[in-house]
């Protein structure tokens, strides 16, 4: 089934995580903060076509046995300039753990790789996640890495059906409750090339 | 899911593909095996599309999307002599999002269907191999339960196989391999299942109807 998603975020410094966490603890449903060691690698087919395919292909390395994640993600969708959230189709896949190997067989190449560390709470449909990316130093060793910046990244983002336009409003009055902690916004990314 | 062996049973003399499967499932009504329910398993084969050969100057490979009614929520993907990925069913939502590099094979769609048999700790599973309208073969996949150690059982498996197949029996699955020590695993049946209907649709196609 292909869902959309929808997608805010924004940043905090190093010092400022621990408040943070402290008022999303406040916000979000009751349940006992969680904390992620993910993996993630970014595969890029290249074809005729101008742009490559893109799938992104994730694996928990705190959590054994669990299965890999691999997902695709469309073009954010042309819409309501004023809506709250960068809106995009995705197809979500639970798979085996020779995820990559089958990649490479199907002709995709690795583009970058990344650790990413933090914490996930949930409020209803909503996932938030406060999480440092480390860059890996040398590729395929998650031993070895270093941090990407002094801060960490926040992620606001919700799974749905597609054409449920009220969900970007519930975004946006919960990225107020967070403010001025940190300001999420609808980030453009083809603002970051 | 324990050790299986899948094989082709050729189409008895003098008889068509149903009727041969209404033989086999006779004889295995009458060793006492009850049954229960259907069972089907459907391959689609793709290949890379043209556009994306160049850059990796390789020979467009063939990949097999296939799916098994005893795994309802799985999809698996493999290549022949590589990797088997085990998927969920959102897995069938990518290839439509890939269609511009991963083009289906014409008319390619082969699927196996029949009833499902169980015979005290073995699972046997007769179908009818169609492509399209025509039938071109029969399947018979045996599980043995209780084992997944290919080494520990093939043995008991091929006698029991031998009591309803008679001389049709097969030699050791290629999938066995000399890891005759691994755990027997999902993957293994799926890439019997490509092989079997890969030869089948080498194979004549056999005559659908009459006594010849």
């Amino acid at each position: 089934m292909v869902t959309t998603t929808y997608h805010k975020a924004g940043s905090v410094l190093d010092h400022s995580l621990e408040s943070l966490i402290h008022r999303l603890r406040g916000l979000c449903d009751n349940m006992e903060p969680e904390t992620f060691l993910d993996h993630e690698m970014v595969f890029l087919l290249k074809g005729q076509q101008a742009s490559p395919f893109v799938l992104r292909a994730r694996r928990s390395m705190d959590r054994a046995g669990t299965p890999w994640h691999l997902r695709y993600l469309g073009q954010p969708e042309m819409g309501d300039k004023n809506r709250h959230a960068l809106v995009r189709n995705c197809v979500d896949i639970a798979t085996s753990e020779n995820l990559t190997d089958f990649l490479m067989e199907m002709g995709f190449r690795m583009d970058h790789e990344f650790v990413a560390k933090g914490h996930l709470f949930r409020k209803g449909i909503m996932k938030i996640m406060v999480y440092k990316i480390f860059r890996i130093l040398v590729p395929g060793n998650t031993e070895s890495t270093e941090a990407l910046s002094l801060s960490y990244l926040v992620e606001l983002s919700v799974v749905a059906p597609a054409g449920q336009d009220m969900v970007s409003d519930d975004m946006r009055n919960f990225a107020e409750q967070l403010k001025p902690l940190v300001h999420l916004e609808k980030i453009d990314p083809k603002r970051l090339m | 899911m324990g050790v299986t062996c899948v094989s082709q049973m050729p189409v008895a003399e003098g008889k068509n593909v149903q009727q041969t499967v209404e033989l086999l499932t006779r004889k295995l009504e009458m060793l006492g095996a009850e049954k229960q329910g259907t069972f089907c398993v459907d391959c689609e084969t793709y290949h890379t599309a043209a556009s994306t050969l160049g850059s990796q100057g390789q020979a467009g490979k063939l990949m097999y999307v296939m799916h098994n009614s005893e795994y309802p929520l799985s999809c698996f993907a493999l290549f022949e002599n590589g990797p088997c990925l085990i998927a969920d069913t959102n897995f069938d939502v990518l290839m439509v999002k890939l269609k511009g590099f991963f083009q289906s094979a014409k008319a390619s769609k082969i699927e196996t269907r029949g009833t499902r048999y169980q015979y005290c700790d073995f699972l046997v599973k007769v179908g009818t191999v169609t492509m399209g309208p025509s039938a071109r073969g029969i399947s018979v996949e045996v599980e043995y339960g209780p084992c997944v150690v290919a080494n520990d059982c093939w043995n008991l498996l091929l006698e029991f196989l031998q009591s309803f197949l008679g001389s049709h029996i097969p030699g050791a699955p290629a999938v066995f391999g000399n890891r005759h020590d691994a755990v027997y695993s999902p993957a293994d049946t799926m890439v019997q299942y490509m092989e079997l209907f890969n030869k089948i649709r080498k194979q004549q196609q056999v005559p659908v109807s009459g006594i010849r």
